[in-house]
């Protein structure tokens, strides 16, 4: 039986928890990562109406009633604005779910600090995605439960601090008294191994669990994932202040070709529309919309169901750490 | 310890210092491999002559396995790895180039051969002429690094390849250690780890800046030496990035790198322009790095140097004998390691 912060936290199996993907973390994917032993994920931005989440939280606690993650960005977007996160936040507190994954903006600055006490009362644990340890510590201070600590490798919105997760973690670690998620990098036994020894408690996969059997996407998404590599991801956006990482595609070229130009954000707009995204996660067009994905793509090998991959990570890090314990002692 | 790494080379730890002009001299070499590691001797800034002399400098500091590096893309690089040869030395670290008639030679007097590599394609090239281990470099690394970062890089890798994987970039610590063994990573590599101990000849200046700066301290940037390099982030740094290429200064450096390797600059000239353009270009860019390297080891100046390190900086924060780092290094590792095991039990 595992046996860490995080796992005692939630009382879970695994320390293993699945990160927000826009338009993929629905009350399926979620509660089969959660009935396997880990922690699934339910992304609030999918919905835009407190009812819509409300019935997508209740959806899922029909299919299991293990805990699971609600995910929450706090970035300013055209579709989803202030108003949506206060919902968001109201409607967590009200449910009582388990856990928030809280990235972008510290949820003091957005919601006051009365955000903050109103989900201590409601019994809900507090996550803060943080590329940065000034960004943990600040999440520390107000009160949260643990940090999220995200590496340049990971998919999505990394820090332009673009400190990797082999640095970043113990940095992180070693600073706070709060536990730490490991976040970038990780698909397998192995990286979750590491992840551990470099002192986090859990660790959190977004890109892994995209190629599983019980995530909605076209099949396209999932053996596309199988075939690319590590080196086959790009950083973009840099040039409009919010970078981040998906898989190399005719579009990201396009972002990037413009970007080299000093082109402007509207150019830049209608390329990178979430509307978009959710149309190639459906039709499994991998060139017709930033797909952001991590580097761990390049250890993604298979499409197992959420069960099958989280006993094998377990298994695989209990081989990985033996052979490391023969090194050291040997 | 016990990993394919020290079986093959004979050493106590898996742990090797990096070559890092200026910085990998003879007495750090011997005080690395004496300490248990390997040692490696940076032969950059080094003539065929002065190579020589340094190997057998080394040699009388120690009797232990010990290595030399040759970035193959520097003039004069060719000719020290001949020296290497000739000299029987134990270990021989190539990179920037194909080292296959490195691997050739070596194995006839039973020397083992380490590539440098960034990525699966160059990885698996080592492998297949020969090479007896990779050296993976992260993206966090000192200097050339590319976009995949250690945690991704390492285990795909040791995955798909037969030859043993060194870890380099990240690593700083027994927790370091722990999760590059965890990656199937058979040893470690350290650069500014190692440069910041009592025995590294790293100016003091730029020794007391590694265990200030934070772990973004760092630039990131084809724009100093013309391909992906990592740098301590400075003014001087941020100066030479704005910069780019400045090719009068590049004429200047240039000239003084002649004399360094013991070439006519004439003979270097015309063999860097033959060269074509693109590494003519990369060679320029290559002096004024040098130059501003050298500034920042030896003189500690801190307007003008610039210094290769890694995101790790921010994980230093004091200079031990390499002794002292390596046996804490080894505790650190089994602590993590016995915390772990209890978690995941």
């Amino acid at each position: 039986m595992y046996n860490t912060a995080i796992t005692k936290m939630f009382g879970i199996k695994y320390p293993i928890i699945c990160g927000a993907m826009m338009w993929l973390c629905k009350p399926r994917l979620c509660a089969a990562v959660s009935e396997a032993g880990g922690m699934g994920n339910l992304t609030a931005g999918n919905y835009e109406t407190a009812d819509e989440f409300r019935a997508a939280i209740r959806e899922t606690r029909k299919l299991t009633k293990k805990p699971f993650m609600v995910a929450i960005t706090l970035l300013p977007s055209v579709r989803i604005t202030p108003e949506h996160h206060k919902m968001y936040v109201n409607v967590c507190a009200e449910e009582k779910v388990d856990g928030i994954e809280f990235s972008g903006t510290p949820l003091d600055k957005v919601a006051g600090m009365e955000a903050v006490e109103m989900l201590k009362k409601a019994g809900v644990k507090m996550f803060h995605k943080v590329g940065a340890l000034r960004h943990a510590k600040h999440a520390e201070k107000i009160g949260f439960d643990g940090i999220y600590a995200a590496g340049i490798e990971e998919g999505g919105h990394p820090l332009n601090d673009d400190v990797t997760s082999m640095v970043l973690t113990p940095k992180i670690a070693s600073s706070v008294k709060i536990p730490v998620v490991t976040v970038g990098g990780i698909a397998d036994g192995r990286t979750m191994a590491a992840a551990m020894a470099l002192g986090a408690e859990g660790v959190m996969m977004a890109s892994r669990f995209i190629a599983t059997k019980e995530c909605e996407v076209h099949d396209n998404i999932k053996q596309e994932l199988i075939r690319r590599q590590e080196f086959e991801t790009v950083i973009y956006g840099k040039s409009i202040g919010l970078q981040g990482r998906g898989l190399k595609s005719k579009v990201l070229e396009e972002v990037l070709a413009i970007e080299a130009r000093h082109g402007g954000f509207e150019e830049l707009i209608p390329l990178l529309s979430g509307q978009k995204v959710k149309e190639a996660w459906e039709t499994g067009d991998v060139d017709y919309a930033p797909l952001m994905v991590g580097q761990s793509i390049g250890l993604i090998n298979d499409i197992p169901t959420c069960k099958e991959l989280l006993e094998r990570m377990a298994a695989e890090a209990g081989e990985s750490l033996a052979k490391a314990n023969k090194a050291c002692n040997g | 310890m016990k990993t394919r790494i020290t079986e093959m080379v004979g050493i106590k730890y898996p742990m090797m210092l990096s070559g890092m002009s200026w910085i990998s001299t003879t007495k750090m070499v011997a005080a690395v491999s004496n300490a248990g590691g390997l040692g490696i001797l940076a032969t950059g800034p080094l003539n065929s002559a002065q190579t020589r002399v340094a190997i057998s400098e080394i040699r009388k500091l120690t009797d232990k396995p010990f290595g030399a590096n040759a970035s193959l893309m520097f003039p004069g690089a060719a000719e020290n790895a001949k020296v290497l040869l000739q000299e029987k030395v134990p270990v021989i670290n190539f990179a920037l180039g194909k080292g296959d008639w490195i691997v050739k030679e070596a194995h006839k007097y039973g020397g083992k051969v380490f590539a440098t590599v960034v990525n699966i394609r160059h990885a698996k090239r080592a492998e297949d002429y020969g090479c007896d281990a990779v050296i993976a470099t992260g993206q966090e690394a000192a200097a050339h690094g590319e976009d995949v970062t250690s945690l991704v890089l390492v285990p795909h890798l040791a995955e798909n390849l037969k030859i043993p994987v060194i870890a380099a970039g990240g690593f700083a610590d027994g927790r370091g250690l722990a999760a590059a063994l965890a990656l199937g990573a058979e040893g470690i590599a350290m650069g500014t780890r190692l440069m910041t101990t009592k025995e590294s000849p790293l100016h003091d200046n730029y020794k007391k800046m590694t265990m200030e700066k934070e772990v973004y301290d760092t630039l990131f940037s084809k724009r100093f030496d013309g391909i992906l390099c990592r740098v301590m982030k400075t003014d001087g740094a941020k100066r030479a990035m704005k910069r780019g290429l400045n090719l009068p200064a590049a004429f200047f450096n240039s000239q003084e790198i002649a004399r360094q390797i013991g070439v006519p600059y004439f003979k270097l000239f015309i063999g860097v322009l033959l060269s074509g353009w693109s590494n003519a270009r990369q060679l320029a860019f290559m002096a004024n790095a040098f130059k501003a390297i050298k500034l920042a080891t030896e003189d500690g100046d801190i307007q003008k140097g610039v210094l290769p390190v890694g995101q790790n900086q921010g994980l230093i924060h004091d200079e031990p004998t390499v002794a002292e780092l390596f046996a804490r290094m080894v505790v650190e590792a089994q602590k993590a390691q016995a915390k772990v095991n209890a978690a995941l039990a």
